[in-house]
Formats: C-alpha cells, structure tokens, sequence
C-alpha cells in the first residue's frame, strides 16, 4: 500500500555542509573565533538565498529550538512538545501561557520583516525607534554589532532574556542583510553565556554563532531533502486543496489537521494527513492518539 | 460612567523647570506610584509620568541610591518594580502593625499546592492530584486564583482538554523572586526533605 515516491538525484538539493574545520575549536583567541564565525556567517549566507530550502519552515523549526533555549533561560521546563501543544493546539480566546507566548513571538519574529515597525510589534514593550536605535548604533563586524545590542539590553532590561536574544539575531541578520532573521546566537548562547560581558561575551558569541550556523546547515540539508520528496507526491494526491496544504507543511513547523479546514473538511484533513504519513513526506509529532500534530 | 470635571492632564515633560528640578520631580512620581501601588508597577506605566524619553532605567537607580539609608527599599520584579521594607525590619513590623489580615492568608495545604504549581507548571489538577494523591479542590485553585498567584495556562492535550495552571508575576513578588530560576532547584529541594516536589523527568 505504501508507494515510496522516488527521490529526484537533483544536484540542487544537496546542501553542502560546513567544512570540518571550521567547527573543530580548541583553546582559542577572539581573532581565532571571529575567523570561525565569519568563515561560517558565509556558508550559510548561500543556504538563506537557496530556492530549493524550504526557508519558512527551516526558520520555523531553528525558531523552536530559538524558543526551547528562551523558555529554559526564564526556569521553565517545558519541552519542544509542550511548547508546540501550547501554541498549535490553542483555542480561540484561550492564553498559550507564559512559554507558549515565548514560542509564538519566535514564530512572528521569523516570519516578519527585519526592520523595526514590524519586529517592534513582536518585541512588546520595546518602541520602534529603540529598535531603529540598536540596529543603527552599532558598529564593527556582524557579530559584534549583534553582542552589542546584546549586551545593552542585558544591562538595560536583564529579565527581558527573550527580547534581548530576538533584537541581537535580528542585529545580526540585519548586518548581514538576511530577511527574515535567522535565529543563531539564541541557539547558541547558554543560559551562563547571558552572564558574560566585554571579551568574553564577544569570544561566546562567536563560538555560539559557529556551533548554530553548523546546526542550522545541517538542519537545511535534511529539510530539502524532506521537502523535495514531499513536494514530489503532490500529483498522487487527489483531495481537493492538497497543494495548498502541502504549502502550508512546507511553511509551518507543525500542524493539527483542524488548520487544514480553511482549504478542506474535517475528514478531508485528517484522511490527507494520514496519507501524508503513509507515503513517509510527512510526521505525526506527538506520538498521540488524540490532538494530533503532523510536520515535515 | 460619566466622570466629575477632567482631571488637568499630567505635564510629563515639565518642559518649564531647570533640568535638576525636572529629574527631582520625576523622581518623586516614580517613589509616590511605586508607594501607592500594592503590586510591582511596569515600566510601561512608569513611563507615563515622567518625560518622553527620560530613562526609567537611570531613574529608578537614582532613587534606589535615595532610599539607601531608609528602611526601604525598590526592588525590581520582572519587568516591573515595587516599594519593600528592608528584612532587616520585619520583627519591628511584626511586633507593632496588624499585618497579618494583609498577608496571603493560606494555609499550609494550599501553599504546598502553590509550590508544586510553581515547580511543574503548567499542571492541570489532574497533575496535581497525582502528586498529592488526592484531588485538588477547586476552591483551593481559586483562592489561589484569586490572591493572582497562579493564572490558567495552555490546556492539556487530552480528553476533556484541561487547563493547566502556571504562576503569576505577582507570585514571584510575594515570595521575593525575580523568576522562576530562583526557585530552589533540585539538590536543594532534596536536602530540604521536599524531593516529590522534584519535576519527574
């Protein structure tokens, strides 16, 4: 019953990973780190300008993992699953809680424009011309016009942890005129880096920035890979709005079949859903019986 | 609801005084809010009273270094801030003024309960019940609602749905946290006898 489509040999859909040495550190100096990152910063600039990546959902997904780090820096402990529960599962009028909010300004963060009208309506209690001021007042290289940002809103606002690690990815893909942002240094930034300040916080960041741009290319590999294949059974599937939906796994980080029921019925979704499953393009994620959630 | 005459607008930038006097007054709109108020004030609503611009940041740390020799201090509570008498003095406070009408007024069950919220959250009382072995009332969860200790959280994927509970910013100010990280983490949980308040991992 299960027709495996075949995987295309497309050249295109190989996306090259960082070269071993660039992620192989020892005891290092700051120099030595900025070289890394920078040599890094490079690599994945032609992943984010890659038409064959889905973008949306690559930054979706790095935007849960963003979210997972913010959500244990505040002492919570719910995991990726409780964070996705929280924010795809929710009713209207009902609240996602403290860590589903953290989860939901991430996903708006990565998919609004890197300038500061619409990153301020993200960042509540932060006016657009802070943010005009962060993305304009620092100088030096990317990295360190991100740390700096980073710096002054640990200093300015130091129990505001999510907003000052969203501004500082968004300094940094601003410098590098990425847009949306991509989440890096909230990847790779430990909870104990958030202490750091001057050089130290600077050699941090660096090795944070490698570590996530490793991270990140790896997870556009598997994505592209994932996404071409899904993209490939779209002419086996005959219900009505399949493509449609099969735009939406390939923009979303996860889905319950009810956000299908703008383009079908209930059942309608749910049957393409498992279908979806059986031909192996997509995931059910929670492992549950009941609330269900499917992605790539 | 129809008002008495409107209040003059408040002039937050006070354009008209020396700037020394300026930044005064300021200060003594961010001490008389935070005196005024029973819950930690935002700084959002601090901002209103003083300048457009003036930083609330520099502000409170001026009048922090102001209360240094009174017996009270501002401390800051997530995003917000609130008046609060130094420890030093609670026996005075204790010995003279009726403040236990003004305290949380729980008892131990419910502050256990209140405990293991903060520790699991977001937990339903079904959660709840499996810690304690019995059922949590509603009543006990609303007093706890009602005292903005805990606030409903995202429900719980499974039949019925159930909300979750989590606590609140004014939680963290009533046991003097600023978040949740300076909850008593595992090891110091376990030394204090409480380990089935531990999180099961």
């Amino acid at each position: 019953m299960t027709k495996r489509p075949v995987v295309p040999s497309d050249p295109a859909v190989f996306i090259p990973q960082l070269p071993r040495w660039i992620m192989t550190a020892t005891a290092e100096t700051l120099e030595a780190a900025a070289f890394r990152s920078g040599a890094a910063l490079a690599h994945l600039h032609l992943v984010t300008g890659n038409s064959t990546v889905p973008q949306a959902l690559w930054r979706a997904r790095l935007a849960l993992s963003a979210a997972e780090s913010c959500v244990r820096i505040m002492g919570r402990r719910e995991g990726v699953v409780a964070l996705r529960d929280a924010v795809h599962l929710i009713r209207p009028g009902d609240s996602p809680g403290p860590a589903g909010e953290i989860l939901r300004q991430w996903f708006r963060a990565v998919s609004r424009s890197v300038q500061a009208a619409p990153l301020a309506r993200v960042l509540e209690g932060l006016s657009v011309e802070k943010i005009a001021a962060c993305f304009d007042g620092a100088v030096g290289n990317p990295v360190d016009r991100a740390v700096s940002v980073l710096e002054s809103m640990l200093v300015e606002m130091p129990r505001a942890e999510t907003a000052a690690l969203i501004l500082t990815d968004a300094a940094l893909a601003k410098a590098l005129g990425w847009d949306p942002l991509v989440p890096l240094l909230s990847l790779g930034l430990k909870p104990r880096d958030l202490r750091l300040r001057g050089d130290d916080l600077h050699l941090a960041s660096h090795r944070a920035v490698t570590t996530a741009s490793g991270q990140a290319v790896t997870l556009a590999a598997d994505l592209t890979r994932l996404a071409t294949r899904l993209r490939a059974v779209v002419p086996q599937l005959r219900a009505k709005g399949a493509g449609k939906a099969v735009d939406l796994f390939l923009s979303h980080d996860a889905l319950a079949p009810g956000a299908l029921t703008g383009l079908m019925s209930d059942r309608a979704a749910r049957r393409l859903c498992d279908r979806l499953v059986d031909l192996d393009v997509v995931r059910e994620l929670t492992g549950r019986d009941s609330f269900r959630q499917y992605g790539v | 609801m129809a008002r008495g005459p409107k209040e003059p607008q408040l002039d937050r930038d006070l354009a008209d005084l020396p700037q020394n006097l300026r930044w005064r007054e300021w200060l003594r709109r961010i001490e008389v809010v935070l005196f005024a108020s029973a819950t930690p004030v935002s700084r959002d609503d601090l901002a209103k009273v003083v300048g457009q611009g003036a930083s609330v940041d520099l502000l409170i740390a001026d009048l922090a270094a102001d209360l240094a020799d009174r017996p009270y201090d501002v401390a800051r509570v997530a995003d917000a801030w609130t008046l609060r008498t130094r420890p030093a003095y609670a026996p005075a406070i204790r010995a003279a003024a009726d403040v236990g009408s003004q305290a949380l007024d729980l008892s131990d069950f419910d502050t256990a309960v209140l405990a293991a919220i903060a520790c699991h959250q977001p937990i339903s009382r079904d959660g709840l019940r499996d810690i304690f072995g019995k059922e949590i009332s509603r009543d006990l969860i609303g007093r706890l609602s009602e005292r903005d200790l805990i606030t409903t959280g995202p429900r719980e994927p499974r039949r019925g749905a159930p909300y979750t509970f989590v606590t609140t910013a004014i939680f963290l100010a009533a046991f003097g946290m600023e978040s949740l990280r300076d909850l008593p983490d595992a090891e110091q949980l376990t030394d204090a006898g409480l380990s089935e308040l531990l999180p099961k991992s």
